[in-house]
């Protein structure tokens, strides 16, 4: 199994998200003999530059990653270009179909062709569906039933599908690794979670009370760093052992909130969607647990893998 | 008669004495906050203490066999009667008010349940989860203990006619005891099938609307007929039992559980209190 210590240089796909700028400063900060280089489509002119961590914008086509692979030779490759399906609108579906699925394919037959020795996928837990039947501690090998209600959530599914598929089938040429995290949250993570969380007078259903496990971005970073660093060939869930209520999240971070039923939440949300990106299987989400296994990866790196429980983690968003 | 109806909500003083010992002994047991399945224990005791006065006075509920209790996790498994599920509700008190150390029982509930507003959120911060064996087995790796009804929907949905007749069990809940090697704890509730003593289930309309049950009852509130719960000794796993073992021997572990429990409400029968509508034991 190939650990940090052999690696010369690493590819972050997305690297202008917040967890992959942090990612990427750890890695830097730890390993400072390791070049990273990131690529994103969005403007990379912000991103804090370091001695071993050079940026480009690069927009996700097919013969700009074939360029990229001709002419840089990675030993390790994280994609965390996932791009969200915060809207719901066919225009980005198109987008998301393209980049996730095509993009994700083709990057992966990149991988395998350059020879690249290990490739860390970023997943996310919603592939398991937030449905009322769901077990509590869903584990790895679950169905994934995300789509089964919300087709737009398809392209996270086969996402993770084509990922785990071609991972089972080039384990011998290439290490791969699956991760599935809970909702991240964090200063630097500007997902739908995060947003709804920290919005004040935003509905929160009073009929219904799920749990959630949230981990902080900064444990996360940390997490994907012990996966390139130790954890084999395989698909795991990410959460903190601890969980927390909506409500209770709600009130420990004391964002004034409107209680309302679902029904009604529904039918708000149509209205929302009008001024605000407001993803329609969000509702399911907020109304029915999705809470996962952390026991496969637990196995790799440890017990205590999480420096922030769920309460320490809103605390530290409300810092923001 | 207004005193008496007041007396029903309400604890006499050594009840509230009674009620803040155990309210105590359950902060010590179990840690304050939510559990992944949701079991809140702080709004547990809030729930309880609604309940209490309900299972005391309203339904004036009595255990036997409390001896055979030991502070270890069991798979509470009981006959399920009443038309709703009032008997798990009034179970769960016991374990907790009743028989000391006092526990939550984790009730094993129908898939409908987890989608009910309201309720489910409600029900889950008093411990009930759903009826998946990922959650009874991971329960039960943590050392709680599990209540199930393997007669399911069947055996609480019963027509006049067939009250105290038990439904067939599933397998279910024997190969997760198994599993885990969990011990089974036999339980008889008698008086709650006179909740709603005159019942009739149109089976065919029931399925054409595919709900779970349609009771046409001659009540839809539920009686205060007096429950008796009978504990029985708790049956250990054979040895060579798992959870992978064929159907034959499962089934012939899930047919002396039946018997068990069957005996159980036979004798509970016979020591029943005097109530106007009781379908079997002395009418008042």
């Amino acid at each position: 199994m190939i650990s940090l210590k052999d690696v010369k240089s690493i590819l972050i796909i997305g690297a202008g998200g917040g967890l992959a700028k942090l990612t990427a400063s750890l890695i830097a900060q730890k390993f400072p003999e390791i070049s990273i280089h990131g690529v994103d489509p969005r403007d990379t002119d912000f991103l804090v530059r370091k001695e071993n961590i050079k940026y480009q914008r690069m927009k996700y086509t097919r013969g700009n990653f074939e360029r990229l692979f001709r002419e840089k030779s990675f030993d390790m490759v994280l994609h965390l270009g996932r791009l969200s399906h915060a809207q719901s609108d066919q225009a980005s579906l198109s987008k998301r179909l393209d980049l996730n699925l095509m993009g994700t394919s083709k990057i992966l037959e990149l991988c395998l062709k350059q020879q690249v020795k290990k490739v860390l996928i970023m997943s996310t837990y919603h592939v398991y569906g937030a449905l009322h039947d769901n077990p509590v501690f869903i584990p790895e090998d679950y169905p994934l039933k995300a789509s089964i209600k919300y087709p737009e959530l398809r392209d996270v599914v086969e996402m993770d599908q084509i990922a785990t598929n071609w991972m089972w089938k080039n384990q011998n040429q290439i290490e791969t690794i699956v991760l599935r995290p809970c909702s991240i949250i964090g200063p630097q993570i500007k997902n739908t979670m995060s947003q709804y969380l920290t919005t004040p007078y935003v509905p929160v259903p009073i009929d219904f009370n799920p749990m959630f496990q949230f981990i902080h971005e900064f444990d996360m970073a940390k997490v994907i760093i012990k996966c390139l660093d130790r954890v084999p060939t395989g698909i795991f869930n990410v959460a903190p052992d601890e969980v927390i209520s909506l409500r209770d999240a709600k009130d420990h971070l004391g964002v004034p909130y409107l209680p309302a039923p679902i029904f009604i939440l529904e039918q708000a949300a149509k209205i929302v969607k009008m001024a605000w990106s407001f993803p329609d299987y969000f509702i399911n989400y907020i109304k029915y647990s999705c809470i996962i296994d952390n026991s496969e990866l637990k196995k790799h790196i440890g017990e205590e893998f999480c420096r922030f429980g769920p309460k320490e983690t809103l605390e530290l968003l409300k810092l923001d | 008669m207004l005193d008496k109806l007041t007396g029903i909500f309400t604890l006499s003083e050594s009840e509230k004495k009674k009620f803040k010992k155990i309210e105590e002994a359950l902060l010590e047991r179990y840690p304050v906050g939510e559990d992944p399945w949701g079991l809140n224990v702080n709004k547990a005791r809030n729930s309880l203490k609604k309940i209490y006065p309900i299972y005391k006075h309203y339904f004036k509920v009595r255990v036997f066999g409390k001896e055979n209790v030991q502070d270890r996790p069991y798979m509470v498994t009981s006959n399920h009667t009443g038309q709703i599920a009032i008997d798990g509700m009034l179970l769960s008190t016991a374990f907790v008010m009743d028989i000391f150390p006092p526990r939550i029982l984790r009730p094993m509930v129908e898939r409908f349940f987890t989608a009910l507003p309201f309720i489910a959120p409600w029900a889950a911060e008093g411990g009930s989860v759903l009826g998946d064996r990922t959650n009874a087995l991971n329960l039960l790796k943590k050392g709680q203990s599990v209540m199930v009804f393997p007669e399911g929907v069947k055996g609480i949905a019963k027509s006049t006619p067939d009250y105290y007749k038990m439904k067939p069990f599933t397998r279910g809940f024997y190969r997760m005891c198994a599993a885990t090697k969990t011990e089974i704890l036999p339980i008889a509730i008698v008086g709650a099938e006179e909740f709603f003593p005159y019942v009739y289930h149109p089976r065919i309309i029931q399925k054409a609307l595919g709900l779970p049950a349609l009771p046409l009852s001659l009540n839809y509130f539920p009686l205060p007929s007096p429950v008796d719960i009978h504990i029985g000794e708790p049956i250990k796993i054979p040895e060579g039992l798992d959870q992978d073992s064929p159907d034959k021997d499962i089934d012939e572990q899930v047919f002396k559980i039946e018997k068990v429990i069957k005996d159980l409400i036979d004798e509970g029968i016979k020591m029943r209190r005097p109530f106007f509508a009781n379908q079997k034991g002395p009418k008042k």
